[in-house]
């Protein structure tokens, strides 16, 4: 049909599915998967993880694409089609992709921040400035580390806690300026300039990735991380956490539920075999995950490696100083020997070392397991200073963590703009480029609201909240819709009609019962988690004791909290309230129009 | 005769006095404290008495440079209590009065005025050549006029401006070359406005696309 030729589509399938791994592969891949990895009994995590993906991570994600190829639409079209009574899916999947869109490309401005300043002779994390009389390092770097107060203090400037606002950081304001030119850029032509670019970001991570990797295990004491990883406790299978992290993992990390992955596919061509592009995606999906947590584990064992000896070394030293013997007696591996051996020969002065001896303890390094922007930003360049040619190492690091950022906002921009673009009312008054330019302005606009002081804490508020359980509701009512109100039938006869051949009875019972009964599980676990949780806190940083404290939030800021739960998971219900009352009004009204199509269930 | 009794006295008495002045926890005097295989690893030296010689002439050269008026001699930098780990405690006399101790603030002033060349002497650090009690200054901070990371950002939104501009010029271009060659292809940038218009407004019905027989296009 002629309307249809007029869509823009991608140059080939291959950039379609490079579109779709650069969406799905990005930061949580990266500091989400090898957290939990860790947390979760190392090598045996996998079991659950291939499970989860298996059971739920493909069959939904198919389903997305199956969507998008079929109805050619973003997710509010796409979903209005389906069942005129649910476009409020597709409404709450914008409103998700939005607040993502808002908080997500502060991350990237972190990550220029931090290339920009990796062009310096010293890093600057890699040391404490001095104090205004030049006699020692800044108070708040001594009692934390140099790392944690870069980002802190020079990156963020953060306070005391969310109440405490102030002014924008003009240095972050910069960079999220420039990051949402580039997104712009990126996206301007719409899919034939987005075409072009996630060749690049698709690919090039991976570079780094192996360059990385090389790097990562020829380094001294990677092994140790390498080896605590792997270590399969299979303990931790029994408990539940486990298993719902792992779902969760897989939900979150294919991206489902934002609308992006239906908005790709609708610039598809019809007879596209999604199906085969599903199944690799996905499997592309985990096994960056797996491969980047060997990297990061190899740094991890490095730096554990690092502060361990570093931790020997004082050790040796105040040994030396308070006992007076000569420099070659007490060497690294002697230590310990040399500790037992004077507290025998010299107790009194022995105990007079009193607290001021450290015990040092590698397996202890290796277990402060930390998620998130502090593993990315924190504990990723305390490893990079000590590498050798660390300003090469850091600007490598920091581009590959733009590049996974970058190729995710795309995905998250073009969820939102797809819908949008497709409405009549909005196409009508404007271009492309101008609804582009606009959607870019309004995220950048009111993202400089992250670039305060308390910026952060918002930050946290959205990344913990603004998503997750959204996400969760509307997916559920995806999958409930297309296989119980659409009907499975119907889904199947679509499928046959694009690609050719009918419906896997794998697809049929994952779809209509395996996942969405992982789903509600889930989904019951949120909730009993968040009432059982008492009152949501955040980590507050504590300028006096260079460390962060767990704090309350306030309660406006719990009220936002329940306004960002409840603003994308009541367009469904009100959306299917606002058709209701419409069609009655039509019905009663204008009674010899077309019959219309769309009563939702036809035998 | 008595002269030279006295200059046997005097020889005898000089060092018992000198030992005297300088002991343990002196009140003028600074504790000293040597990381040679620390700092230098496999290139140590031997610390002995030559190495000792030095430290004592360049601490004299340091109190020369710092109190220019007085001329201090390697005589007048006593050194006691040395250790095995190469630590010990020196301290310095007058060069006028042999038995008066300088204070120990006029000796921290000196130190640390000529701290780089007594590390140099040596090839050690502040922190392998310690002297217990007198906290090395730290270096003044850079301070570039423009901080690097602004020049980095500039660049590289110079680079994207271009971008911009090179994407405005094009598009430009295009627009005109297609108004003077009149082409209907489908593939104008301007076409794709009329994308996803196909739904109609509610009172016409909403076109289900699930029913609609697409033209199949061939498969890639």
């Amino acid at each position: 049909m002629g309307k249809d030729a007029a869509r823009a589509e991608w140059d080939n399938p291959m950039q379609f599915v490079l579109a779709c791994v650069s969406y799905a592969v990005g930061l949580g891949n990266v500091w989400r998967f090898p957290y939990l990895c860790q947390m979760h009994g190392g090598g045996g995590f996998l079991i659950p993880y291939m499970l989860m993906l298996v059971l739920l991570g493909v069959p939904l994600f198919y389903m997305e694409l199956a969507i998008g190829q079929k109805m050619r639409l973003g997710s509010i079209g796409a979903w209005r089609a389906i069942s005129p009574y649910l476009g409020g899916v597709g409404m709450a999947s914008v409103v998700t992709s939005m607040y993502l869109c808002l908080y997500y490309n502060v991350i990237n401005a972190w990550s220029f921040w931090y290339l920009f300043h990796s062009f310096q002779s010293i890093l600057p994390w890699a040391e404490c400035p001095a104090n205004s009389n030049l006699t020692g390092p800044v108070e708040e770097c001594e009692r934390a580390t140099p790392t944690q107060y870069f980002f802190y203090r020079e990156t963020l400037d953060i306070s005391g806690s969310i109440e405490e606002n102030g002014g924008i950081h003009m240095g972050q304001a910069l960079c999220l300026l420039l990051a949402w030119i580039i997104v712009y850029l990126f996206i301007v032509k719409g899919v034939k300039s987005t075409g072009k670019v996630v060749y690049f970001t698709a690919t090039f991570p991976y570079l780094v990735l192996i360059i990385y990797l090389i790097r990562g295990v020829t380094l001294h004491g990677a092994i140790n991380g390498v080896k605590y990883m792997f270590t399969p406790k299979m303990e931790q299978l029994a408990k539940p956490t486990t298993w719902i992290n792992a779902a969760t993992q897989i939900f979150f990390s294919l991206g489902l539920g934002f609308g992006s992955l239906i908005a790709f596919a609708s610039y598809n061509q019809y007879n596209n075999n999604f199906e085969k592009q599903a199944i690799v995606v996905s499997m592309v999906n985990s096994g960056t995950s797996i491969f980047a947590s060997i990297v990061t584990f190899s740094i991890y064992g490095f730096k554990a490696t690092f502060n361990y000896e570093s931790c020997l070394e004082r050790v040796r030293l105040l040994l030396l100083n308070t006992f007076d013997l000569a420099e070659d007696t007490i060497s690294l591996e002697n230590v310990n020997h040399w500790i037992a051996e004077l507290n025998r020969t010299h107790p009194e002065q022995f105990a007079s070392l009193g607290g001021r001896l450290e015990t040092c303890d590698l397996e202890a390094e290796l277990d402060t397991a930390v998620e998130g922007t502090g593993l990315a930003f924190i504990v990723y360049s305390e490893a990079i200073k000590n590498m050798p040619v660390s300003q090469l190492w850091s600007v490598l690091y920091f581009i590959m963590l733009l590049l996974l950022g970058m190729g995710s906002m795309l995905g998250n921009v073009i969820a939102v703009i797809t819908p949008l673009s497709d409405l009549k009312f909005i196409s009508h008054y404007m271009s492309t480029k101008t609804l582009n330019g606009l959607v870019c302005l309004f995220c950048l606009l009111l993202g400089l609201g992250f670039t305060t002081r308390s910026g952060n804490y918002w930050f946290t508020m959205f990344n913990d909240y603004g998503a997750t359980f959204s996400l969760l509701f509307i997916v559920l009512i995806e999958v409930i819709t297309v296989c119980y109100i659409y009907g499975i039938k119907r889904f199947e006869k679509d499928v046959e009609d694009m690609l050719g051949h009918r419906l896997n009875w794998y697809w049929k019972i994952m779809l209509a019962g395996v996942s969405p009964i992982l789903l509600i599980a889930l989904f019951i676990f949120y909730i009993v988690n968040y009432i059982q949780g008492g009152t949501p806190t955040y980590q507050a940083w504590n300028k006096e004791l260079g460390k962060s404290v767990v704090t309350e939030y306030p309660p406006y800021a719990q009220a936002f909290i329940g306004l960002l739960l409840a603003s994308s998971v009541c367009c469904i219900p009100l959306t299917a309230l606002y058709t209701y009352c419409k069609k009655r009004n039509l019905a009663s009204g204008k009674r010899e129009r077309t019959v219309s199509t769309i009563t939702p269930r036809q035998s | 005769m008595l002269v030279r009794i006295l200059v046997l006295l005097y020889l005898a008495g000089a060092p018992a006095l000198a030992q005297t002045l300088c002991q343990p926890n002196a009140s003028n005097g600074y504790r000293v404290r040597i990381s040679i295989k620390t700092a230098l690893g496999n290139q140590a030296y031997e610390w002995n008495e030559n190495e000792m010689f030095l430290f004592r002439a360049t601490m004299a050269f340091a109190m020369r440079r710092c109190y220019k008026t007085e001329t201090y001699n390697v005589d007048n930098i006593i050194v006691c209590n040395q250790t095995l780990r190469v630590s010990f405690w020196f301290v310095v006399t007058s060069p006028e009065n042999s038995t008066m101790l300088i204070p120990k603030a006029d000796v921290e002033k000196a130190v640390s005025m000529s701290r780089h060349r007594i590390n140099n002497a040596f090839l050690l650090t502040d922190r392998t050549l310690e002297f217990l009690g007198i906290h090395p200054t730290l270096a003044e901070p850079v301070n570039p006029d423009t901080p690097p990371w602004l020049i980095v950002f500039g660049v590289v939104i110079g680079a994207v401006f271009a971008g911009i501009i090179a994407l405005l010029v094009s598009s430009l271009l295009q627009k005109r070359r297609k108004e003077k060659g009149m082409m209907e292809d489908g593939q104008d940038e301007e076409d794709m406005q009329v994308k996803g218009v196909e739904n109609g407004n509610v009172l016409d019905g909403i076109y289900n696309r699930g029913f609609t027989d697409d033209d199949r296009f061939t498969k890639l």
